[in-house]
């Protein structure tokens, strides 16, 4: 199907002419709206749900390769489309025209689940870890857990190296052996305050580092 | 699969029906957002007349005595609303007469009977005579069907659908004046206009069997802003009747439609974004405009 304006002439002795109007490129001329993106965002608000299936169409493929590089995951960056698809199709007041591209919206949109999904995926890992110090060890996941929980370790484990000593040095034995700040102090042979300060500094470069390596890799 | 082998044309199998099934589960097709309150037809109608009385005490005396339509002043447009009003209460009270009357020439006697009276005097006999159709309204209170059919100046509709109906007329008719006294014109709150919208998509099919579509098109109507909401119907012959259907998206805001609807602004006029086969869509809003909902 081709999308036309509709230019109809005054009716002239009953008989009424139409003429296709030259497209203004996507331009959209319902009343209101400016843009073929907000055309689709009002459309959205109607509940068409034909302009979620053509936006879909148009823009999944950039979602779902943007949150892919975040997560390298394909189960994982598919539950990703489908939270901001579904964030967009509830919310599309959210978007807001002025402010930019709905593809680049979306996008945005999906780094940030991707980097809040990965986030998410790291503290499992890290609580996993720690647990399988402490409880003898339970039947094996499926295989896409296994592979998903050693790319997620593999990506913080890298993070991790990047830190000065002192401070990877405390992360690598409370998150990684399992030890308790005191437990970490008396390993290090530093007073508690000083592990439990370091561990809140290293947390803080670790977050802000792996944003800025995951926004970069997209 | 990882970012190194994904081929980027390419999207997983079944992602598009996932994401599709999940987000209509979070909100049904056709569902505006922001959800606007549903309100009774009673209820619309009550608004529609608040609105057009705040508009009749905010005039000045010369205002009421300027041109509003066809040989009507602004105080006989008013006196033949008194009218409508009149011939709407005897329709709900049972009079069969009221049913072929004409909805001009049944209220003109009415109309003309305003010249040489206060504006004052003519203003409380409308709010009276709306009163009393509200009082009558809502004496028979709501029902899952929208009422029992009421038929009255060539209709027959369920009651809530007529109520909708004069909440159309006296917002196009508070319009009409406002025009004529140089004010801007008015929008119905949501949930008003989403009743006049719903109504107004519903009767294309009759209008459409009333012009003589040769053909049937199946219309997806999209009424864009508060108030809108989407749409479809099936205009023409049913499916075993003659031609095939057409498929045809258009999209329009929801007020222009509805002034479209009360034939105060014509298809050429009304900025719209269609899909598929233009004429049709031509056709489709051609059919709207004969609604005639003033």
């Amino acid at each position: 199907m081709v999308a036309a304006r509709l230019c109809l002439a005054k009716p002239a002795a009953g008989v009424m002419t139409m003429r296709h109007c030259p497209a203004a490129g996507s331009q959209a001329t319902v009343r209101g709206v400016e843009g073929s993106d907000a055309l689709l965002a009002a459309r959205l608000a109607a509940g068409d749900e034909r302009a979620l299936a053509e936006m879909f169409d148009q823009l999944a493929s950039s979602v779902y390769s943007s949150a892919l590089r975040v997560l390298g995951n394909g189960s994982a960056a598919q539950d990703v489309v489908q939270d901001v698809f579904v964030e967009l199709w509830g919310h599309p007041g959210r978007y807001d025209p002025a402010a930019g591209s709905l593809r680049t919206y979306l996008i945005v949109l999906a780094r940030h689940r991707a980097v809040d999904l990965l986030r998410s995926e790291l503290r499992r890992v890290a609580r996993q870890e720690r647990h399988y110090r402490l409880a003898p060890p339970e039947p094996a996941g499926t295989a896409s857990d296994e592979v998903m929980a050693a790319e997620t370790a593999s990506v913080v484990r890298a993070a991790v190296q990047l830190l000065p000593d002192g401070q990877r040095r405390v992360v690598e034995l409370a998150y990684f052996e399992g030890l308790t700040c005191r437990e970490v102090a008396t390993r290090m042979g530093i007073p508690e305050g000083t592990a439990k300060s370091r561990l809140r500094l290293a947390m803080a470069k670790l977050e802000s580092a792996l944003d800025r390596q995951l926004l970069e890799s997209t | 699969m990882t970012a190194a082998d994904w081929d980027p044309g390419a999207l997983p199998a079944g992602l598009r029906e996932r994401v599709m099934t999940a987000s209509l589960l979070a909100r049904g097709a056709g569902q505006p957002v922001p959800a606007v309150p549903a309100i009774s037809a009673t209820e619309a109608f009550a608004r529609a007349a608040d609105a057009f009385y705040g508009l009749l005490a905010a005039l000045d005396e010369r205002d009421w005595a300027r041109p509003a339509l066809r040989d009507l002043d602004v105080q006989g447009l008013t006196g033949h609303l008194i009218g409508v009003e009149e011939d709407i209460q005897r329709a709900l009270a049972g009079d069969p007469a009221m049913a072929g009357t004409d909805h001009v020439a049944s209220t003109q006697d009415t109309a003309i009977r305003q010249a040489g009276r206060s504006p004052a005097l003519t203003m409380r006999d409308w709010r009276r005579a709306a009163d009393r159709t509200l009082d009558q309204a809502r004496a028979r209170g709501g029902t899952e069907d929208g009422g029992d059919r009421i038929a009255v100046h060539g209709i027959r509709l369920p009651l809530d659908d007529l109520l909708v109906v004069r909440a159309f007329e006296l917002w196009v008719h508070e319009n009409d004046i406002r025009r004529c006294a140089g004010l801007d014109p008015s929008v119905p709150d949501p949930p008003v206009l989403r009743l006049m919208s719903d109504l107004a998509a519903r009767m294309i099919p009759y209008a459409a069997a009333r012009t003589g579509l040769r053909d049937r098109v199946d219309v997806h109507l999209v009424l864009t802003g508060p108030g809108g909401g989407t749409w479809d119907v099936t205009m023409g012959p049913g499916p075993d009747g003659q031609g095939t259907g057409q498929d045809v998206a258009i999209v329009t805001d929801a007020v222009g439609f509805c002034r479209l609807a009360a034939n105060r602004t014509t298809p050429a006029e009304l900025d719209s974004h269609i899909t598929g086969d233009a004429g049709r869509a031509a056709e489709v809003l051609a059919v709207a405009a004969t609604l005639a909902l003033d």
